[in-house]
This record gives structure tokens, C-alpha cells and sequence, in this order.
């Protein structure tokens, strides 16, 4: 080994003219977070397209079964368990993105140790992050989307913006993600929030089973469960029934992103500079 | 400390009072220096001494305590990205890619960094090129011995073509071939106009590379100048070290004699009495050299353990 090569370190050292701004910063942290997800690709996308596979199967077909052939809500049940589907999918893709992916870039692989050397704002850093995650999400509500389709869900020509929600969605819960990692301190200790936080609002957003119209108290609880938005946004496309309550929730999607996004941010710049 | 003639160019880096705490330590306390353009100055220093904070504090990863400090004329933190596009950062702890080939690994640094896609690929040919590490372009991480690992980290510290390249610890646990190598590379890069910081506990390191040390204790700044000077100034030319000796003995006035644990030093600025002294040691264990930056070094941060 020995440093023979053709070229002098002149040519090293000539100025470059550098892309630092917003847009571009932002494209390069997602493309890498797509790069290395794209490497171990199989070994990491094939859990969360069979899970959604399976639990549509036993919930559509087996449990279907036993509900009403008018099904829930104006839509026929396996219809409207995919609908809910597509969005707990990408919830689950952004939120264990920016719990278990954001924890070891953290403390075992060292990214952002690494991205701090660079140009790139704090802000940069974690927006591409939650821009990455909310790319899988979109992709695997899409994903989901077809793969229910193919089992008997009937969407309707709306569902084409539902990688768009799928987006939304796990941005949001990408930023509810980063803010519980930003407390954590070793990686079991995201299995509280998993099943503490994360499992509950899947069953009781109004996933598989209507919550509403058996309370009044839980009525205003379900409406203000973050998962519920997305729900109903998703069900509108699935109906093609678009109403005042639609444009409620498309509020309260965007109400929660602004409030976590602005919190996430500040609690992992107060980690990552320290 | 340094008076810099007044024609001089100004200063990349000044720290005034510079200090960085942890709760109740005090990783860098009150340090003052200035690093001028296309100087490299070896930051050397026991575990702990606050290096891998200062050079942290230089590229924005970290806020100050207290104190002044300008880079480029800028303040970190506030204007960290006008900075950091002009530094480069070999980490002291990896943190590559580990997923990713070595090619790969430099892209995606640099796009981020703010390369477009073209850009990137001939300057990471040109850097793999110049690191010896073309054969090595396809390899996995795990397929790099450490010394192309550093040199891989030096690779990407350079896709941006710094101005000023800051590396902490850069040859840790490597051979003495890399070291020699990549030393080799750096002056190079230095007669290119770099400017260079690096923290090292090799003192042939620093003395091969730095114009000047700065040797840090618990994060002050004990001492600094060129090597050589700095040997000058505060040592005899000549050390005697010897180990082993049941009793140290005596010697004449023109002989300086220190003891820690098993080991003696005898220090004079003539060669000959040393001479003399070494050819009467009943032990085997006894070496007649130069005074040299690890000498400076002990004697400013002690013989004891810093932990
Ligand atoms: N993020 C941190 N939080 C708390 N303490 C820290 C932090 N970073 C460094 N320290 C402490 O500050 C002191 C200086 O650490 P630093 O890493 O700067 O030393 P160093 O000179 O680089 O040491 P080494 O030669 O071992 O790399 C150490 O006592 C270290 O434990
Ligand atoms: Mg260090």
C-alpha cells in the first residue's frame, strides 16, 4: 500500500461549489436513509407486509364473518377493515422508524455523530429523517392497499391519494416516534411505549370495529386519538364521500403534525448536542 | 501567549476564555489560542483531557460554556453551516456506514455534504484514488482492515474539499505503515494550503506533522509552541532513562535526576557525563537519547494515571 497514485493533491484541494441549501440538504439525508434501507431490504420489508397480510385474513375473513353484510359505517366490512389498515400500517412504519431506525443511527451507528461533522442544520438532520419515514409509510399503506384489494376490498378511484395519506400519516407518528426516543436512554426501553402507546391507539383508533356512537365521552376521546384523523380520511376515499367532518380531520391530521414536528425537533436537537 | 505580527493573516480559528462544562466537569476550561491559515497544530493530551470537546466546540456539535470563539471569522452554532461547508471532520470513532460499501458510504456523505450526484463520483474516484482504496471500492465495511477504514474516514472528511480539515486521533491502533502513509498524505495536503488540527497521543505524530502542539491537562492548555522549541525550552538536551535500579545513584550537580515508580531519568545538556553515568548502570534496562515531545509532555501532565 502506498499513496503512487497518478493524481497530485492539488486537484484535491480545488474549490467546489457546495449545494447547502434547505431542499437539497433534506434530499441528501433521505437518500441515504434510502440507500442503506435499500441494502438490507429484504430482511427488513418483509415483516410489515406479511403482518397486514395475515391480520387481514383472520379480521376480514374470519371475524368478518360474524358482522352485519351491510358492514360498518357505509362500507362493506372487508372494505372498511382495509381502510383502516392502510393507515395503521403506515403509522406503525413511521412511528418504529423514528423509535427502533433513529435509535441506533443514534447511539450504535453513530449518523448523526457522523452528519454533525457536515454543514447540515439540526433541523436538516431530523426533517429528512421524518421525510424517510414517511416515504415507507406511503409506501407500505400502497402496498397494503393492493394487497387488500386483491383480497376482496373494494376502493374506489379516490384511493389513488392513499399513498398520500399513507405519507401523512407517518410523518406524524414519525414525529411522535422521535419525540419518545429523544427520552429513551437503551432500546428495551421502547417496548413500554410499543405496547403502552402504540398497540392501543391500533385497536381503539376505530381500526377494525367502530368506536363511535357509544358514548359521548368516548366520542370525544376517539375523535382526539391522533390515529382516528387518518382513519376517517382514509375511510372518505374508500366511500368517496367527502363532508364537513372530512375537512375536520384533515385539521386535526395537520393541528397534530405541526405540534409534533415542532416538538420533535426541539428534543432531538437538545440530544444530539450534547 | 502567541504575539502574531500585526501583517500576519488573520486568524482561522481564535478561542478567548473558550470553556465547556458537564455538570460539575470541566472538559474545556479557559483556553486561548489562534490557528492560523495553513498551520497545523497538534492538540496532545492524557484520556480525558478535553480534546475530542474542543475540536467538537470548533465544528458546531456542541454549545460553549463561556468564552469566545470565531471560526472563519463566524460564530459556531449560529452560523454553523457557513462553517462546516468549509471543515472536514475525521471522527475519532467510526461511523461509517457499516451497511454500505465504500464506494457507498462516501456518496451518501457526499450528498449530504452538498455534492450533486456527478460531482460526487469523480471526486470520490479522485479520493479513493489518492487513498490507495480503488481495489477496495466494491468492498463491504466489514471486508476493511483498520487502516482502510481510516482511510476511508479521511476520504470522506476531504469529499468537500475543506479548508480546514480537523481529525481526532486519526491513526489510533494503526500499523506503523499506515501511520507513515497517511502522515505522508497529510503533509500533502498541508503544502496544498490546508490548514489542520489534530488531537494525537503519538507524540512522533505530532512532532512529524505539527508546526505546533498544544498539550492539554484536564482541559487547560498546559503548554504550547513548535516541538522543537518547546523541547528546547523546557528540557536538557539529553535524557538517560533507566529502570530497574535498586537504588538510583548518585550524581553531579550538572545531572538532573527524576524518579517515578521503577524508573529513573537523568537529564543534562552535555552528552558526555550521561555517557559516563550510562556505562556504570548495572542494569540493561538503561537508553542514552535526545530529549524529546514526550518528554515535554510527562513533564507538564505528569507521570501519574489521569484517571
Ligand atoms: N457528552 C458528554 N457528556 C458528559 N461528559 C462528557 C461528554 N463528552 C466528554 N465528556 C467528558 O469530558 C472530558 C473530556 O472528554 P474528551 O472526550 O474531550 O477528552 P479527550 O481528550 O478527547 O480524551 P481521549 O484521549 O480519551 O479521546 C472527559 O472527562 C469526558 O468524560
Ligand atoms: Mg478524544
Amino acid at each position: 500500500m502506498s499513496t503512487n497514485s497518478s493524481l497530485d493533491a492539488a486537484a484535491l484541494v480545488r474549490p467546489l461549489r457546495l449545494r447547502t441549501n434547505l431542499l437539497w440538504s433534506l434530499y441528501g439525508v433521505w437518500y441515504r436513509h434510502v440507500r442503506v434501507y435499500c441494502k438490507t431490504l429484504l430482511a427488513n420489508a418483509t415483516p410489515p407486509v406479511l403482518e397486514p397480510l395475515f391480520f387481514f385474513v383472520a379480521i376480514a375473513y374470519g371475524l368478518g364473518g360474524f358482522v352485519p353484510t351491510s358492514g360498518f359505517d357505509g362500507l362493506p366490512y372487508r372494505s372498511y377493515v382495509a381502510a383502516g389498515m392502510v393507515v395503521s400500517s403506515a403509522m406503525f412504519t413511521g412511528v418504529f422508524e423514528t423509535m427502533y431506525g433513529t435509535f441506533v443511527r443514534l447511539v450504535y451507528q453513530k449518523t448523526y455523530a457522523a452528519m454533525l461533522g457536515t454543514h447540515l442544520r439540526i433541523h436538516e438532520m431530523f426533517v429528512g429523517e421524518l421525510l424517510f419515514a414517511a416515504s415507507k409509510g406511503a409506501v407500505f399503506a400502497t402496498v397494503v392497499l393492493l394487497v387488500t384489494m386483491l383480497l376482496g376490498a373494494q376502493p374506489t378511484a379516490w384511493c389513488v391519494l392513499v399513498p398520500l395519506v399513507g405519507f401523512a400519516t407517518a410523518y406524524l407518528f414519525a414525529c411522535l416516534g422521535l419525540i419518545i426516543t429523544s427520552y429513551v436512554k437503551m432500546i428495551n426501553n421502547f417496548s413500554f411505549f410499543a405496547t403502552g402507546v402504540i398497540t392501543p391507539l391500533f385497536y381503539f383508533s376505530g381500526t377494525f370495529f367502530p368506536i363511535r356512537g357509544r358514548s359521548a365521552l368516548l366520542d370525544v376521546i376517539s375523535v382526539l386519538v391522533p390515529l382516528t384523523a387518518p382513519i376517517e380520511l382514509s375511510r372518505a376515499l374508500f366511500k368517496a364521500q367527502f363532508t364537513w367532518e372530512t375537512l375536520m380531520h384533515l385539521g386535526i391530521l395537520f393541528a397534530y403534525g405541526i405540534v409534533l414536528h415542532i416538538f420533535a425537533l426541539r428534543r432531538m436537537t437538545a440530544r444530539v448536542l450534547r | 501567549m502567541h504575539n502574531a505580527p500585526v501583517y500576519a493573516a488573520p486568524a482561522l480559528v481564535v478561542a478567548r476564555g473558550l470553556t465547556r462544562k458537564f455538570g460539575d466537569l470541566t472538559a474545556v476550561d479557559a483556553v486561548d489560542f489562534d490557528i492560523r491559515p495553513n498551520e497545523c497544530v497538534g492538540f496532545l493530551g492524557p484520556n480525558g483531557a478535553g480534546k475530542t470537546t474542543l475540536m467538537r466546540l470548533i465544528y458546531s456539535a456542541i454549545h460553549k460554556t463561556a468564552g469566545e470563539l470565531s471560526v472563519f471569522g463566524l460564530t459556531p452554532m449560529q452560523q454553523r453551516k457557513r462553517i462546516n461547508a468549509r471543515i472536514g471532520v475525521v471522527f475519532q470513532e467510526n461511523n461509517l456506514d457499516e451497511e454500505l460499501s465504500a464506494a457507498e458510504s462516501l456518496e451518501v456523505h457526499a450528498l449530504y455534504c452538498g455534492l450533486d450526484h456527478r460531482t460526487a463520483r469523480g471526486r470520490i474516484a479522485e479520493l479513493l484514488d489518492w487513498l490507495a482504496l480503488t481495489p477496495k471500492a466494491r468492498s463491504s465495511f466489514r471486508e476493511l482492515s483498520g487502516g482502510m477504514v481510516r482511510r476511508l474516514m479521511i476520504a470522506r472528511a476531504l469529499l468537500n474539499s475543506p479548508e480546514l480539515l480537523i481529525l481526532d486521533e486519526p491513526t489510533t491502533g494503526l500499523d506503523p505503515q499506515v501511520r507513515h502513509t497517511i502522515w505522508a498524505s497529510l503533509r500533502e495536503l498541508k503544502r496544498q494550503g490546508m490548514t489542520i488540527l489534530l488531537t494525537t497521543h503519538y507524540m512522533e505524530e505530532a512532532q512529524q506533522l505539527s508546526d505546533r502542539v498544544m498539550i492539554m491537562d484536564r482541559g487547560r492548555i498546559v503548554v504550547s509552541g513548535p516541538p522543537n522549541q518547546l523541547i528546547e525550552q523546557h528540557l536538557e538536551r539529553y535524557v538517560l532513562q533507566a529502570s530497574g535500579l535498586a537504588e538510583a545513584p548518585a550524581v553531579a550537580g550538572d545531572i538532573r535526576h527524576e524518579r517515578a515508580g521503577d524508573a529513573d531519568y537523568f537529564y543534562s545538556n552535555a552528552e558526555q557525563p550521561l555517557q559516563a553515568l550510562y556505562e556504570t548502570l548495572p542494569t540493561p534496562y538503561a537508553l542514552l537519547r535526545h530529549a524529546n515531545l514526550e518528554d515535554v509532555f510527562l513533564k507538564f501532565t505528569g507521570r501519574g494515571l489521569h484517571e
